[in-house]
């Protein structure tokens, strides 16, 4: 899933000083699932951005409203009749659903209510932990299905580098808590599967290409002639 | 389901209580004031509602205005609650359709009509709560090896079938589903099996361990015996001087005071030729223990009080217990043959393993069960697992019985297959369940499951549910679920959001399990303190959303509390210490834009009345430091 935080109130204050009217949309998919943009999340911005203007007597109104997903234009036509009350959209979604939805109204401003963080598993109510980097070479396979790229600080293929201490990376000491050692990571399951030769086996250089972006992805065979 | 009804046809009666309501204020003027503005069917005001013939009459409308809900406003006594809600039973009429105002405590028409307004605004609001007929498995699981097992296994047999396991031949590794009908993974002779049980009861006992460091560093052996060692090896002691200690281990419980008199008792009668009984504080508060001590001295065994620590002695004429009395000045000495130390009792084998599979947990001494003074003693967190005797704490006989009595009455509603349960639980919006497992996660009583079905509309054809029979209706999934798409029964929120409209001064967010029942103590007391305030009833603190605290300050509140049980002490296991979590990030919200400090976390038992005042207090100067709200939004 797609993980994202909320972004800073003073932040969001700040991009909408200018307007009197806007909507703030929310998102069912990932965000929802991250506690982030979905509908609570929404209540809950609206109402504190009403209180803050109120209080500096510049009052706000709000329109909230949750659609299923904003990386789908179908379900982004559903704010049509909304977006055309506001003078500018805080999205909730994703930096996808953002641009999205923004493409969808291309004539009203939006602006970003969250930041993006990455692609992570909910390990318990409130953590998430990165998991992918979406790098489009995935060498799990060779690595005991424990991703070098996401979880290693330098992200290097062949791993660990002299900064793992104790089976933690050795970045971990201003974060707020430790980052375990991705390589040691790797080198406990290989041991427990059996398989510690494929430490021993060089990862060749990465194409990085595919990790850099603008990227398309295109089935020919699913594409549909609207002609 | 539940679902809005749009046909509502309320009743209303005010009861002028025998004159005690107009002394303060004139009903027809309430009632004038109230047909003015409200929606209803039909009002009338009467003088005493609760005759029979004002009954029949009442039952005569019912039929004449086809009215399906109930508002009834005058006193609050619970004998005119219980008469009214089987009146509307007989009549056909939901008894949540039924609402009651207090019209006693009204100083004015205005509160009154205020006070009748907003309970038929709830009326209105509330969604028709169905009844749901759920096939249910009639047997029970006893899990368990001793007496204890047997004599539950025993009493409930009498009513449906009974399973019984010692839970080391045959062994529990898993439990699905929900009470009613709970599979059961069992390890049997190597084999994994799954068995089916309406029910389950934990009854696995506790076991006697002697603790040496308790009495100086003393090894058992041929003339020192634990208390368990004594009563198992059943010898015969006639001619022999005996003596037993008590109070130096298994303090708390009743279990080795009821054992050592009865072993006393029996040792007398089979001639031993002296029996004394070392004690600190004798304790035989339980039924029938009194008695037996009073047996015991009649006997003639010697009842001995100590005072801080003794020692056990070797004479060349036994061995000794020196001991301090209270009130003599020299060491007291008691020479035996034999002497018997009590023993503490720890949770039999398995016990955490069993708490770790049901998630039930342990509290003191590794016992199941927290230490909490809103869980009853039969009931787990899970609805459709008890614990009886020793497993949750040694527990003497009698309470055992008890125990046993109670359990049975628990698990006999399931006895004939099937039980009719109102539909009160959380209902969910599939069209706005992301399925996200927060609920599921969160629910305190394994309450939720995730079901799939082409009926459930979003892009998963899935959603969360509540089982009736495990759902508790605390609303913490309610108040976590990120789609907003979980409302609980009369507790929606938009019942909540509608009593902070237009709210006072003070909101106070209060469990009816705690803070509630405080602030009712509370306004006897202080009247005056009530002005600014109002309470919105929940029931949990859990299910106190981040927006129900925004939205009061929204709309003009100016300082909003939670009042909520005590630490640990949540009936809903952990409702409370959800709450605080949200009232720090609602706090952080204000704070961030600049409106200052405006909400209070306040850990408030029901008798604490004067605590729930000072906290009222201490907001009130909180709010006065920060001065009038800023941020209300006026519309």
């Amino acid at each position: 899933m797609i993980v994202a935080e909320g972004k800073p109130v003073e932040k969001i204050l700040e991009m909408l000083a200018p307007y009197k009217k806007v909507l703030i949309a929310g998102c069912r998919g990932c965000v929802t699932v991250c506690l982030t943009g979905g509908e609570k999340e929404v209540g809950i911005l609206a109402s504190q951005i009403r209180m803050a203007r109120s209080k500096d007597g510049n009052p706000i109104e709000i329109l909230e409203q949750t659609e299923e997903r904003q990386c789908d234009a179908e379900y982004n036509a559903k704010f049509l009749e909304n977006v055309g009350k506001v003078d500018a959209i805080v999205s909730l979604a994703c930096g996808i659903g953002i641009q999205y939805l923004g493409e969808k109204y291309p004539l009203t401003p939006i602006y970003p209510g969250v930041n993006t963080l990455m692609l992570g598993a909910n390990i318990d109510v409130g953590r998430w932990e990165e998991r992918c980097f979406a790098c489009g070479d995935c060498v799990l396979d060779k690595t005991g299905g424990i991703c070098p790229i996401a979880r290693c600080s330098k992200s290097l293929l062949n791993g660990p580098c002299g900064g793992s201490q104790f089976g933690k990376c050795e970045v971990s000491a201003p974060a707020k808590e430790d980052i375990p050692c991705g390589w040691q990571l790797i080198y406990d399951r290989l041991s427990a599967l059996g398989q510690l030769d494929k430490m021993s086996e060089i990862i060749p250089a990465k194409n990085w290409l595919r990790a850099k972006g603008p990227r398309t992805y295109v089935r020919e065979d699913l594409t549909l002639d609207r002609s | 389901m539940t679902k809005q009804i749009t046909n509502i046809r309320i009743g209303i009666y005010l009861c002028d209580c025998d004159g005690k309501v107009s002394k303060k204020v004139d009903l027809n003027s309430v009632k004038v004031a109230i047909q003015s503005k409200a929606e209803f069917e039909y009002i009338r005001a009467v003088e005493v509602a609760c005759t029979k013939a004002e009954r029949e009459l009442i039952v005569a409308e019912i039929d004449k205005y086809s009215l399906n809900r109930l508002l009834v406003a005058g006193c609050s006594d619970p004998f005119i609650v219980r008469q009214f809600l089987q009146l509307a039973d007989d009549k056909g009429i939901n008894r949540y359709n039924v609402e009651f105002v207090d019209l006693s405590a009204a100083e004015s028409v205005g509160a009154a009509v205020s006070a009748v307004d907003t309970a038929l605004n709830r009326l209105h609001l509330r969604a028709e709560v169905g009844y749901e007929e759920l096939a249910v498995i009639p047997d029970v699981l006893v899990i368990g090896a001793g007496s204890e097992a047997a004599a539950a296994a025993k009493a409930i047999a009498k009513n449906q079938p009974v399973v019984q396991i010692d839970n080391v031949g045959t062994r529990v590794i898993g439990l699905d589903g929900f009470p009613g009908a709970f599979t059961v993974r069992l390890l049997e002779n190597g084999q994994t099996v799954k068995k089916d049980f309406g029910a389950i009861v934990l009854a696995l006992g506790a076991v006697p361990q002697y603790d040496k460091s308790k009495y100086g560093g003393v090894e058992l052996g041929a003339d020192v015996l634990s208390l368990s060692q004594f009563i198992n090896a059943g010898k015969d002691y006639a001619g022999k001087k005996v003596g037993f200690a008590l109070g130096k281990a298994d303090e708390d419980s009743l279990l080795s005071f009821a054992a050592v008199l009865k072993a006393a008792l029996d040792l007398k009668e089979k001639g031993a030729s002296e029996v004394s009984i070392i004690y600190e504080d004798m304790k035989i508060c339980a039924d029938g223990l009194e008695q037996e001590y009073e047996r015991a001295r009649k006997k003639g065994v010697n009842f001995l009080k100590y005072t801080g620590e003794f020692q056990i002695t070797r004479f060349a004429s036994g061995i000794a217990f020196m001991y301090r009395e209270p009130f003599l000045a020299d060491p007291a000495k008691i020479v035996a043959d034999y002497i018997v130390l009590a023993e503490d009792f720890v949770p039999a084998a398995g016990t955490l393993e069993l708490a770790e599979i049901f998630d039930i947990r342990t509290g003191p001494g590794g016992f199941f069960q927290k230490d909490n003074v809103h869980f009853l003693p039969i009931r787990s967190n899970r609805a459709g697992i008890f614990f009886v005797g020793s497993c949750h704490g040694p527990i003497h006989g009698t309470d055992l019985y008890n125990e046993i009595e109670a359990v049975l009455a628990e698990v006999s509603a399931f006895a004939k297959g099937k039980v009719s349960v109102p539909s009160l639980q959380p209902k969910v919006e599939a069209e706005k369940c992301a399925v996200c497992l927060t609920c599921y996660r969160c629910c305190p009583h394994h309450a939720i499951e995730i079901v799939h079905g082409e009926e459930y509309n979003n892009m998963y054809f899935s959603a969360a549910r509540m089982n009736p029979l495990a759902c508790q209706r605390c609303g913490v999934c309610a108040a976590e679920c990120p789609g907003k798409a979980i409302q609980l029964p009369l507790y929606s929120d938009q019942e909540i959001l509608f009593e902070v409209q237009q709210p006072a001064r003070i909101v106070a967010y209060a469990c009816e399990n705690s803070g509630f029942l405080a602030s009712e103590f509370a306004k006897t007391l202080d009247p005056e303190l009530q002005k600014d305030l109002q309470i919105v009833e929940v029931p949990c603190s859990g299910k106190i959303d981040i927006i129900y605290l925004l939205k009061a300050l929204e709309n003009g509140a100016d300082g909003v509390m939670l009042c909520v049980c005590h630490k640990e002490n949540c009936k809903f296991v952990w409702g409370n210490d959800r709450a605080e979590q949200r009232k720090v990030r609602a706090q952080q919200i204000l704070n961030q834009v600049g409106l200052g400090e405006r909400i209070d976390f306040v850990h408030v038992a029901a008798n604490q009345g004067n605590q729930f005042n000072t906290a009222v207090k201490a907001m009130a100067e909180k709010i006065r430091q920060s001065g009038t709200n800023p941020g209300k939004v006026v519309k």
